[in-house]
């Protein structure tokens, strides 16, 4: 390979975190390595790994408190750690860009899409006046747009086209080098699975370097050729995507790996589903099996099962009309099913699909506009708001988000003791140890520390585990989990997934899981039911229409579940 | 199962004895405490409203006479005998100004702490309920807020004819409290649609204590510094309307001072620090207040409580 390849080196390269006050700390640390023109590069790592500051350090985004304290950045042979601003502006224009997660959020609200183009053009001067116009219709069409999304404001665009605009914003300064920061990560699966095709076939047409920023390994090694696995600030893979796939040398890269399967495979196993996986395989019954492992939790439940089912007929939901003239929203159109004590039932479809309205109707939130929903002897559309409580006792709901289902300013400790005060009567010394309690089932030892936490203190993984701690503490009958691992980082989600899979076994609550990730649904339910625009459009056994779907809608949703193997077919 | 993290089979916690009670409100004041004095302004702030606060308490010992014996020659200038001179009535400059202090502060704090609470309590609940009750409250909050303050003070308190000070809190607490009930009322808006709210639900909890344990500690940063600013406009008027007569002309306070000033043609006969002394006490009181609001900002973050904590 000869020198004029190599278009960006990052020798020895370290940035520093300097918040105000508080200890410096590394995000990136004596990080080099090279990349040639025209490569599609993959940099990959969980949340914290100091990927996104690697990448805002390579495009000199870097903001304080974060700062560069060491190392080269040689692009296309200028140091580009050390010019001005002047010169950095110039050199966006035909130098390198940046996508961003939010980027499609960052578009101006009251200026059409032409306009931002526009903006772009003048501020570097490099498309002539009369060109102007060709230019913007030629790149809105390079990223798959109709050329009528020029007149349109960003708010009239969806969250997918508002995200091709400011990739096609980026390319208006022809860029040699692309870094894309999680582009699709705020995006729903197919939008996803689309926008990402529309990257890959952009770098090949056009040619430009590109840096893929992604969590999702999946994502990385189905679109890029070589990839990086960032582990705590520090590179511990490099290599060829099929040698990282087929031979990954670093255990972290092999750890990743393992939290990827077919969901349409005949045995689909994850660390710590082993088991399962092979047992509802082999058509185990899940109550009969009573192995010494599934010996009771220390906490004694005062209602043995789930007795009562939800039952849901001919339910609809329909909202008013957003504007003035325009047709009603139908979020659920005549959904019925049943979910039987102890069983697990996954409610699946991308954003918009009605499954979290199901899920709102369900829990007393909302009120169908049509059907019934029962809940044992309670009618839950026509219950007060008094009695709602009633309901509360026995349907309790695991939250997507566990960073804003926790009041920031109540201890764990706070948290859990209002539920089994509310609800089981406990007072005082009995409360608290039955919370304490609580916190060892879900895992979160010693439970003394514990208590006393503040949620900023815990992680994500353990935040979501007082979230399911506190939906257990009035022993209900139905849990409803949001998402529940969505957002959290591939190797914690198995370790949250395990822990509904064990509870639901060993309490037998019946579960219903809302997801729009098939691997998940695979993994913890027995029973599916596709949503498309709020009609169900497959349901049956999870194995059965996962391996056999009939629906065209069931199997888009499985083409778009990122899988590294599928790549190297 | 070996990754399940069930621990069945361990042994209970042993019961009871380790069972240590939660955080004491005092714990909770504490590092309240900490966290506003940790803020350069905030500290400036806290110090010279202390000053104040001292002043007051202490003024019957600091005062070097009776500030309302009229036994001194008038309109004398600044002396040693008399550090800031004598009104046109005979009285020391001096003890007028610390014994005013009293009235300022007492004003301040006792009507920012009623318009606040009236705030919170009306800003609170109407953010928190939807139907007609709420189109109800928002009726009368316009209806406050569209009456200019100054005049509706103005004719409050000649309708209350001379009424002292508690008819200058209870004229500063009708006007005071709207705007801050909106403020708490949108704040209140945005955070009922949180999750951890609709948990709250979930675990039972009643409308009234959501409100209150939930949303209510997530503003504490308003709800402070509404406080502040509501007894800072207090202050200023209180003194407004003293000036303009409207108080008890026989109290000694900041605001009667200048009352008399002007009457008397304090400007007129050179006697600067007539004016000049109430109305730049006047002034530091309230940036004093102004001051504190700047640390109150760091309370509702526990993310910035724990930077500071690092570095300590």
């Amino acid at each position: 390979m000869s020198s004029d390849d190599i278009l960006l080196t990052v020798e020895d390269l370290s940035v520093v975190y300097e918040p105000d006050g508080a200890d410096p700390t590394f995000a990136v640390e004596n990080v080099s390595f090279e990349l040639r023109r025209g490569e599609f590069v993959g940099l990959v790592g969980e949340s914290g790994s100091g990927k996104s500051t690697l990448g805002f350090a390579l495009t000199r985004l870097s903001k304080p408190p974060a700062r560069i304290s060491h190392g080269t950045i040689l692009f296309d042979g200028t140091d580009i750690a050390s010019i001005d601003a002047e010169h950095l502006r110039e050199q966006r224009q035909g130098g390198f860009a940046m996508v961003l997660q939010s980027g499609m959020n960052a578009l101006n609200p009251v200026r059409t899409i032409r306009n931002h183009f526009f903006d772009v053009f003048t501020a570097h001067g490099h498309v002539s006046r009369e060109r102007r116009e060709e230019r913007a219709r030629e790149l809105i069409g390079k990223v798959e747009l109709p050329a009528a999304t020029l007149d349109r404001f960003p708010g009239e665009l969806s969250g997918g086209m508002r995200q091709r605009v400011s990739i096609a914003l980026a390319l208006s300064l022809e860029p040699q080098l692309m870094v894309f920061d999680e582009p699709t990560t705020a995006l729903d699966v197919l939008v996803q699975h689309a926008v990402m095709n529309t990257i890959r076939d952009l770098q090949a047409s056009e040619g430009f370097t590109a840096v893929l920023i992604s969590h999702d390994l999946g994502i990385v090694l189905e679109a890029t050729e070589r990839v990086l696995v960032m582990h705590e600030g520090v590179i511990v893979e490099d290599g060829p995507s099929s040698e990282i796939l087929n031979a990954p040398t670093a255990d972290y890269t092999r750890m990743l790996l393992s939290h990827y399967a077919d969901p349409r495979a005949e045995v689909v196993s994850l660390p710590g589903f082993e088991d399962r996986a092979i047992r509802r395989q082999a058509g185990a019954s899940r109550s009969a099996v009573a192995s010494p492992e599934h010996a009771p939790t220390v906490v004694t439940r005062s209602i043995s099962t789930a007795q009562e089912s939800i039952v849901v007929e001919h339910v609809s939901k329909t909202y008013p009309p957003p504007r003035r003239g325009e047709q009603p929203v139908r979020a659920v159109r005549d959904v019925s099913f049943t979910l039987e004590p102890g069983q697990s039932l996954a409610l699946v479809g991308q954003s918009g699909s009605g499954k979290s309205t199901i899920a709102k109707m369900i829990t007393g939130v909302e009120k169908p506009s049509e059907g019934s929903i029962r809940f044992g002897g309670l009618d839950v559309a026509k219950l007060r708001r008094g009695q709602l409580r009633d309901l509360h006792r026995n349907v309790q709901m695991v939250f997507q988000d566990p960073y804003a289902a926790l009041n920031p300013l109540h201890t764990v400790e706070y948290t859990l003791t209002r539920p089994v005060v509310n609800f089981t009567g406990l007072k005082g010394r009995d409360a608290r140890q039955r919370v304490l309690e609580l916190l060892e089932t879900v895992g979160l030892a010693p439970v003394e520390q514990f208590a006393a936490k503040l949620p900023h203190e815990l992680s994500g993984g353990q935040r979501q585990r007082v979230v399911i701690a506190r939906a257990l503490a009035c022993d209900p009958q139905v849990i409803i989990a949001d998402e529940p691992v969505s957002m959290l980082d591939v190797s914690l989600r198995a370790g949250v997934l395990a822990l509904l899979e064990d509870l639901r076994e060993k309490w037998g609550v019946s579960l219903l899981y809302i997801t729009h990730d098939l691997l998940s649904a695979r993994l913890i339910t027995g029973n599916i039911m596709v949503l498309h625009d709020g009609a169900v459009v497959e349901r049956g056994e999870t194995a059965e229409v996962l391996q056999r779907p009939t629906d065209d809608y069931t199997v888009a949703l499985l083409e778009a579940v990122p899988n590294p193997q599928r790549t190297r077919r | 199962m070996t990754t399940t993290p069930i621990t069945a089979g361990t042994p209970a916690p042993p019961p009871d004895t380790s069972v240590a009670a939660a955080a004491s409100p005092l714990q909770v004041l504490a590092r309240v405490a900490a966290t506003v004095w940790s803020n350069t302004k905030a500290r400036i702030g806290v110090v010279i409203l202390l000053l104040f606060v001292l002043a007051a308490i202490f003024a019957p010992l600091l005062a070097p006479y009776d500030p309302s014996s009229t036994e001194f020659a008038r309109s004398q200038d600044a002396s040693a005998g008399h550090w800031l001179g004598t009104t046109a009535a005979g009285e020391d400059v001096l003890s007028q100004l610390i014994q005013g202090a009293r009235i300022s502060v007492f004003v301040g704090f006792v009507a920012g702490l009623l318009s606040t609470l009236v705030a919170v309590l009306i800003g609170l609940s109407w953010g928190y309920v939807r139907g007609w009750v709420g189109d109800v409250i928002n009726f009368v909050v316009n209806l406050f807020l569209v009456v200019p303050g100054l005049p509706l003070m103005i004719v409050i308190a000649a309708y209350l004819q001379n009424g002292g000070i508690g008819m200058i809190i209870l004229v500063v607490v009708i006007t005071g409290w709207a705007w801050g009930a909106r403020v708490l009322r949108s704040q209140t808006q945005s955070l009922r649609g949180r999750d951890f709210v609709t948990a709250a639900v979930f675990s039972g909890e009643r409308p009234a204590r959501i409100v209150f344990r939930e949303i209510l500690p997530n503003m504490t940063s308003l709800i402070v510094g509404n406080f502040f600013g509501a007894a800072t406009s207090a202050i200023l008027a209180e003194a407004g309307l003293e000036f303009l007569g409207l108080g008890d002309p026989s109290t000694v306070s900041w605001g009667t001072m200048l009352f008399w000033a002007q009457n008397s043609n304090a400007l007129l006969t050179g006697q600067w620090a007539l004016l000049f002394a109430p109305g730049l006490c006047i002034a530091l009181l309230a940036t004093s207040l102004t001051l504190i609001n700047f640390g109150v900002d760091g309370l509702s973050n526990p993310r910035l409580r724990e930077r500071r904590k690092v570095r300590k």
